[in-house]
Order: structure tokens, then C-alpha cells, then sequence
């Protein structure tokens, strides 16, 4: 099972920063992914750094492999302040730590709770509850549940569950039967609804029914949909030894799912492996990129090394909807959940001629780059196997 | 005149950056000018820098067999005429 996972957030009316904090981290090797959200207490600035060190010390507590989830989450339960003000904790937290089979091990404290959703319907899970030693209003909810494919966890501060409290229509605010409501509306509309698209939906909804649609707190959901993964492959460069250009041609045809192919010479070398005929877009190029190929069975064809770097910096810099070959792949990238790039090491002597301009760079930095973008901002799965 | 003259305007990597993006105005002009005469097109790659990536001569441009060597748009013109004479 493939995790996609979003989260979306909005400041409270007024406030410059966020006072929601959200991390999560994947690891590819041991399918696991570990995720934070806090909510400071008050809001603005302070409230970002409480949430913000909650939120990180929590992840590094439990992503570190020291110390296991509960553990963790009793610590910083014990340790956070109180306010002098307030005289109530400095801050609140969710953290879930699951895996691609499904397990997953919860644990809250003073956020709301979780919704777990299979098939429209909501299921309310065992849990535990833990006491802190240290003072008495504390105390936290530890769950351990098995996830099914189709399943969705819904995360939110209370910024949601508390939008329009007060107001004309929902004297008590939305509360958490009425996300449910949101939720079951939204899903059976669209049964496969990506957890960025729920989640903001959420927000949205959330901001909506505030008076004035100005949110009185922070407002964040956080969505993670167990389903399956969406795979797609990128063929980039030709193979060192040019006597397995047909073995990887072929490893190329028969993968299962989406495909690209990033570089003149490769695609010429797919083209005559596969007998498949090249046809190049007869627009002139927009800006500083040469125009997308098409071949079939392929679903984008583009130049190598200008195309790659510039995805490489419109992922990082988060643009998207460019009409470009670097924006059909950024949108080819965005669209997949598990991505494998096939990278070929031979070299190109031509590309090492001074009068080029620098920006042509090794193949092997950028995907290197690129693979680290789309793992740590996009939360993708990536591999790369060079050839 | 039964065949087609073919242009082929390599948009490589290397071809690309060293001056093709600017030949790609062929695609408008030629026909402009012949008319179904000539047929222009981008290829991907036509392999060239990479042979003689010593003595690199991009941007690379094929007029039917005929490799033009650091092409620019007066070059092709004169090619296709030459060819068409």
C-alpha cells in the first residue's frame, strides 16, 4: 500500500505565522512513514515556536528508532510547560507512526480525535488511555490499529472542530460530527479523493462557516490515504555498456505504468530498440526548452539535461503550471506516488566543452538532487538504478 | 521536383544550447518560403556531438543527407537552394 499523505493549514485572521505545525518523514527502506501535527498555545509567532518544538522534538525522538512512539509521546507529555498565563500546556500533539502493511500506532494529546474512515463509513477504534505522572489534566490516547487499502486517518487541530463556535448557525462550531458530515460529502462525491484535495477541502469548509470567514484560531487538517501506489518510470541516458541497450529497452516496455523519457540520444535508443517511431511537437519551443517528442506508449518524451535541471528547480521552488516540457514532467513527477529513475552513466564528451554554457550539468547530480526534492518536500518514493 | 527536401533540426542537449533554439524559426519560415517543398522539422537528437565531440561543430542541421555544421538560418537557406536548383 502506497501512504499519500497532506496536510493543509491557514493562519488564524490577523496572524503572520502559522501556530499549527505539521512534519512528517518518510523512509523508504523500511516503508515507514512518521508524522507530527502540533498546536501551540495561543497563536501567531509563540504559538509557532511551541508547536514547532513540540513537533520536531517529537519526530526526532521517534524517527531516530530510540525510542518507540508511546514512549516518546509520554515524555513530552510530562515535560511541557505550563503556561503562567493560561495555566495549560504549552501545546498539543497527534503523531502517528505506520507502515505500508498498515500498521499503525497513534498516540494524542489534548488535540482532537482522529477520524478513521473505511468505505464512507467511520470506525471507532480501541485505545488506551495514559495518565501523566507529572500533572493530573494530562493525559494521552494511545491507539494501535491495522489499516485496510481504501482506508483514510483525517488528523485536525481544533481550529476545525471548533470553526463558527459562537457564530450564528453552529452555536457549538463545527465539532466532530459535523467533520464527519464534511468528510462523508466529500468522499462519496469522489471516492478517490487525494489526500491534498480533502484536506484542503476541509480547510476551506472549516473557514467558511467562521463569522466573516476570518478563522478565530489556527486551522489545520491532515489527511493519509492508504491506497495503491501510482508508479511511473523515467528513463534518462543512455547505458554505459551499449550491449545492454536492448535488456534495458525491453525492462523499459514492460514496466508496469507510467513512463517518460528524459534525453534526445534516449529516446532515439528506445526508438530503434523498440522499433517505436519518434514524432516531435512541431511548435516552436517555449523559452529555453526544447519541445516534448511523442512516441507511443510513452507518455512524455523530452530533451535530457536543460529539461532535467529545470524540473529539478521548479520542484524545489514549488511552481507548477508551466507550460513547458519541464512543467509536463513536474506535473508527470507530482502525479505518481512511486518514482524510478532509470539512469544511464555514459557520458556525453560534447556536454564537457567549456563554451557550453554552465548550467549543463552532470546527469547524476541532478537526478541526485531531484530524487532528494521529491522524497523531502513531495514525500515520494524514489528509485534510482543506474545502468 | 517529386521528393520532398527534408530539414531536420537537431534540439539536443548540446545543438540546443549552442544556437538550434534560434533555428527553430525554420519551422515558420520555410514553409513560408517553399511552400511543400521542403519539409522542416525538430528531432530529438541526431547523434552528431558526440562523434566528433572534439571538434564540436554544433548546432547540427540535416538537409536530406547533407550535415550542416554549425548551422545558422542562412546556412539552411542556402542548402535547400543549392538543392533545389
Amino acid at each position: 500500500m502506497f501512504i499519500d499523505i497532506d496536510c493543509s493549514q491557514m493562519k488564524k485572521y490577523n496572524q503572520n505565522a502559522f501556530g499549527d505545525y505539521f512534519v512528517s518523514k518518510r523512509y523508504p527502506d523500511e516503508t515507514r512513514l512518521v508524522a507530527v501535527l502540533s498546536d501551540g498555545l495561543g497563536s501567531g509567532i509563540k504559538a509557532n515556536i511551541l508547536s514547532c518544538m513540540t513537533a520536531t522534538m517529537l519526530l526526532q525522538f521517534i524517527s531516530n528508532d530510540q525510542i518507540p512512539i508511546r514512549q516518546a509521546a509520554e515524555i513530552v507529555m510530562n515535560s511541557l510547560p505550563v503556561c503562567k498565563v493560561r495555566h495549560i500546556s504549552y501545546s498539543t500533539f497527534s503523531a502517528i507512526d505506520c507502515d505500508d502493511d498498515g500498521n499503525a500506532k497513534i498516540v494524542e494529546e489534548g488535540n482532537p480525535e482522529f477520524i478513521w474512515m473505511r468505505n464512507g463509513e467511520v470506525l471507532e477504534p480501541h485505545y488506551e488511555i495514559i495518565q501523566s505522572k507529572t500533572f493530573k489534566n494530562r493525559r494521552m490516547k494511545v491507539y494501535r490499529i491495522k489499516l485496510k487499502l481504501g482506508d483514510r486517518l483525517i488528523f485536525c487541530s481544533d481550529g476545525v472542530t471548533q470553526a463558527g463556535l459562537g457564530g450564528g448557525r453552529l452555536k457549538l462550531g463545527l465539532r466532530r460530527e459535523g467533520l464527519i458530515v464534511l468528510l462523508k460529502d466529500k468522499i462519496s462525491e469522489n471516492p478517490e479523493v487525494s489526500s491534498s484535495e480533502l484536506a484542503n477541502y476541509v480547510v476551506n469548509q472549516a473557514r467558511n462557516i467562521e463569522t466573516d470567514r476570518k478563522p478565530k484560531d489556527d486551522i489545520s487538517a491532515c489527511v493519509l490515504y492508504f491506497r495503491e501506489p501510482r508508479k511511473s518510470l523515467i528513463f534518462t541516458g543512455p547505458p554505459y555498456h551499449q550491449h545492454k541497450d536492448k535488456d534495458y529497452a525491453e525492462l523499459f516496455k514492460n514496466f508496469d505504468g507510467k513512463k517518460a523519457i528524459c534525453g534526445g540520444t534516449t529516446a532515439n535508443l528506445i526508438s530503434r530498440e523498440l522499433n517505436i517511431p519518434i514524432q516531435m511537437d512541431t511548435t516552436i519551443s517555449v523559452g529555453k526548452l526544447p519541445a516534448c517528442s511523442y512516441m507511443d506508449g510513452v507518455d512524455l518524451v523530452t530533451e535530457g539535461i536543460l529539461t532535467l535541471t529545470k524540473t529539478s528547480e521548479y520542484l524545489e521552488n514549488g511552481t507548477s503550471d508551466i507550460d513547458n516540457a519541464a512543467g509536463k514532467l513536474v506535473k508527470f513527477l507530482l502525479d505518481s506516488d512511486e518514482i524510478n529513475f532509470m539512469v544511464g552513466a555514459k557520458l556525453n564528451q560534447a556536454h564537457y566543452d567549456p563554451a557550453l554554457p554552465i548550467e549543463i550539468e552532470i546527469r547524476k547530480n541532478i537526478i541526485k538532487k531531484m530524487a532528494q526534492v521529491l522524497q523531502d518536500k513531495y514525500f515520494k518514493k524514489v528509485n534510482v538504478q543506474y545502468m | 521536383m517529386d521528393k520532398k527536401i527534408s530539414v531536420k533540426v537537431c534540439l539536443g542537449t548540446t545543438c540546443f544550447v549552442m544556437g538550434s533554439a534560434n533555428l527553430q524559426e525554420l519551422i515558420e519560415t520555410v514553409p513560408a518560403k517553399y511552400g511543400d517543398k521542403v519539409d522542416v522539422s525538430g528531432v530529438p537528437c541526431l547523434g552528431l556531438c558526440s562523434i566528433d565531440w572534439e571538434f564540436s561543430k554544433a548546432p547540427y542541421v540535416k538537409v536530406d543527407d547533407e550535415v550542416i555544421k554549425e548551422a545558422t538560418v542562412e546556412k539552411v537557406l542556402k542548402a535547400i537552394d543549392e538543392k533545389l536548383k
